[in-house]
């Protein structure tokens, strides 16, 4: 495995130098520069603008740049940003990643578990109206056009319900006396998620051991007690009325992202599982007289899950996208607003370095699942 | 005289297809004692696998009960529901299925299976005991007990249907039922498999139904053999009289294909045609078609199954009075 691992990570260096050549080619190619966006100034003259480009190093040749881009992004140095001049773009990011990354992650999250849920059952009970409404519904949410629907979605439930905040990441007014930077609040939010999943899966590693009954006492003990302890930590800090806030503010996106996303995992959830139900090892699992449930969680639908798991590599590509477009319509201060804006302007170090955040992203959720599916399929032997 | 424990009275069961009406099985009726062994023999197709599920009601969506009874222990389970089932499945009556090699979860590991089954219905144990209980039913079988912590994948044609035995055992059922157990491996293999099978049966003192489309493998591990053709059960006797005063003509002409080594030469009377599509049974004798001795009757009335002396059975209107 863990040969495997670093043969994978060479690869994923490769692909990713090939990934920078090639983005840093299509931005060399678009016509003009940053400096042109000054055309129609009439303040500024031609030799001020040419200054402008050379103080920017825009005159020197594309090659000689470009080695000299590789050469500082290997010293960890992604330049400066054009248009938050002087901002570096490595802190641009630092400060905007977490944010994608919690919509992008939780959105996930909650569409494969509730595509996974809804498809199981469809499956599992073959047939019923509930099928045709759910099927006919995922797809059309699925195939509707992004900006349209975020758009129907804020209209519904911030404007017309007030549910939710109408974009944006935070509520200003109630900031202004805030102790710390709402970044700090959401820096500590994402460490929370992040132990909070470590340790509820180590948990549950743990006691997989127990007998049936015992078990579910304990998953759910251990569930409650771990959200017992982050509220208290939450609560005692007295930072938790500025988590929830933010919290209020990721909603809406996560649901809309959800409701776009989760057809995916439901129809391929529906189409796997019915295959699996045919399997010999399903029959064996009824004659061994095992409570349905049982039979279609712990049997059927274990299994059901190694080709929904396999595609969910091919549906990055969706959601980063989908991701970039949601950023956009909810106003949501993330990597997607700044790529858009970027590319509007030819911020050209910070396109670029959206871009490189992108692929390495992408590249590491695909090394994880690659991961993941080892674990979930004992078949799988890496190395 | 032991007790009998299954007494199956006038199946019936159809599968519902877009073409029509399968009719696999067609008025079976037969008992089973306690510790005794039960062949059941006939060509691909005849519904011996029908009958095994319908033992444990193990139906596919399409098939239905139309009637009858399938009485375990004084229980009729065709009434039953797939919940007031589930005590009885394993726990009393357990299968080794025809896919054995693919009767086992490819995410698990093979001796967590069979606790599961344990666990299930021996609720009792604890961890450590249902291990325990493990590598004795792996000892039992011939496996190496530390393979229990082995995914099906690591083991061979040979080994998977040992576990699987191991799994079928491990609830010291009442009786156990092996759908062609053996069809996978290879002859040699298939040998000592059944030899263990009906070794260990006899250690434990269950009961056994063993199906094969082969009376050769049948008639070693068998203490009476009931014959199918086209959904029906056309001849029952005990292993002995099957093969030395065989009644119905189908199993006349099964026992003749049955090459004898020591005996004296006969003329090998091969079985003209194929059996017949479910779909459309032949009226009358099913077997009417392709028998030798058939006449009128045979084409327009279903002969009885009735006992020819001596609890052997068949259904025929011309019994045939042959000494093999
Ligand atoms: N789910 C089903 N739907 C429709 N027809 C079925 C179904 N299962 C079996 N049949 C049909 O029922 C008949 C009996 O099948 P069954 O599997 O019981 O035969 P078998 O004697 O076990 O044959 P084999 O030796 O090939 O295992 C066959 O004609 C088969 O095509
Ligand atoms: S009833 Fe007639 S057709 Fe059927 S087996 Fe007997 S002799 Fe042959
Ligand atoms: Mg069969």
């Amino acid at each position: 495995m863990a040969r495997y691992i670093a043969q994978r990570l060479l690869q994923i260096i490769l692909t990713f130098f090939l990934f920078l050549a090639l983005s840093y080619m299509l931005l060399e190619a678009m016509p003009g520069d940053f400096s042109q966006l000054f055309l129609q100034d009439p303040k500024l003259t031609l030799a001020q603008r040419e200054a402008i480009a050379a103080s920017l190093g825009l005159n020197r040749p594309p090659h000689e740049r470009f080695f000299r881009y590789i050469g500082s992004f290997l010293r960890g140095d992604l330049g400066v940003s054009f248009q938050y001049y002087p901002r570096p773009v490595v802190d641009v990011i630092l400060e905007r990643a977490p944010r994608t990354l919690m919509l992008f992650i939780s959105s996930t999250v909650v569409s494969f578990y509730v595509g996974f849920f809804v498809g199981k059952l469809l499956a599992w009970r073959r047939g019923r109206v509930l099928e045709y409404i759910t099927t006919v519904g995922g797809v059309t949410l699925y195939t509707v056009f992004t900006p349209w629907f975020g758009l129907l979605m804020i209209w519904l439930f911030a404007f017309t319900l007030d549910w939710f905040p109408i974009g944006k990441f935070i509520t200003p007014r109630l900031w202004r006396d805030a102790p710390v930077e709402a970044n700090v609040v959401f820096n500590r939010m994402l460490l929370t998620a992040l132990v909070v999943s470590i340790v509820l899966l180590t948990w549950f590693i743990l006691t997989r051991r127990i007998d049936t009954r015992r078990r579910r006492v304990v998953h759910w003990g251990g569930m409650g007690l771990g959200l017992a302890v982050v509220v208290g930590i939450w609560g005692a800090s007295g930072l938790g009325p500025y988590a929830l806030n933010i919290l209020h503010h990721l909603m809406l996106p996560v649901l809309t992202l959800t409701l776009i996303s989760f057809a995916g995992t439901m129809l391929l959830t529906r189409n796997s599982m019915l295959e699996t139900l045919r399997e010999d090892y399903i029959t064996t699992a009824r004659a061994k007289g095992l409570p349905e449930k049982v039979i279609r969680d712990k049997h059927a639908a274990r299994n059901a899950m190694l080709p929904v798991v396999t595609s969910l590599v091919f549906s990055l590509a969706f959601a980063l996208s989908g991701g970039v477009i949601t950023e956009g319509v909810f106003s949501w201060p993330g990597m997607g607003e700044v790529l858009l804006t970027s590319a509007v302007v030819q911020d050209i170090p910070m396109m670029m370095g959206a871009l490189i955040f992108t692929a390495i992203f992408a590249l590491l959720a695909h090394l994880v699942v690659d991961i993941l599916y080892a674990f979930l399929d004992p078949r799988i032997r890496y190395g | 005289m032991s007790e009998t424990i299954l007494r199956v009275e006038n199946l019936t069961m159809h599968y519902t297809t877009r073409a029509g009406i399968v009719s696999a099985v067609d008025d079976v009726s037969f008992t089973l004692d306690e510790g005794e062994s039960l062949g059941l023999v006939g060509e691909s197709g005849c519904g011996k696998t029908s009958v095994a599920n319908s033992l444990l009601k193990l139906l596919a969506d399409n098939a239905v009960i139309k009637g009858g009874q399938i009485r375990f222990k004084g229980t009729d389970f065709v009434p039953l529901s797939e919940e007031e089932m589930r005590p009885y499945r394993w726990r009393n009556i357990s299968m080794v299925f025809q896919a054995a090699m693919n009767s086992l979860n490819p995410v698990y590991r093979v001796g967590d299976q069979i606790i599961e089954a344990l666990e299930t219905h021996l609720g009792l144990y604890s961890h450590a005991q249902a291990r325990q209980r493990v590598t004795e039913l792996f000892t039992m079988v011939g496996l190496d007990p530390a393979l229990m912590d082995q995914y099906p994948h690591e083991y061979s044609g040979g080994m998977r249907q040992r576990a699987v035995i191991a799994m079928a055992l491990s609830c010291n059922p009442d009786l156990v039922i092996a759908d062609e157990p053996t069809t996978a491996l290879d002859v040699i293999v298939q040998d000592a498999l059944l030899r263990q099978l009906k070794t260990l049966q006899e250690m434990i003192g269950m009961s056994m139904i063993y199906i094969s489309h082969d009376i050769a493998v049948i008639a070693e591990v068998s203490d009476r053999i009931g014959v199918m053709y086209a959904g029906k059960l056309v001849e029952l006797a005990s292993a002995d009289e099957i093969f030395h005063h065989p009644v119905h003509p189908y199993t006349v002409a099964l026992m003749s294909a049955f090459p004898s080594v020591t005996g004296p030469k006969r003329e090998l009377q091969t079985l003209a045609g194929e059996p017949p599509n479910l779909l459309y049974p032949p009226s009358g004798c099913r077997f009417h078609p392709r028998c030798p001795f058939a006449t009128e009757i045979c084409r327009q009335q279903e002969p009885e199954f009735k006992d020819h002396g001596g609890g052997h059975y068949a259904a025929c209107w011309h019994p045939q009075e042959v000494t093999v």
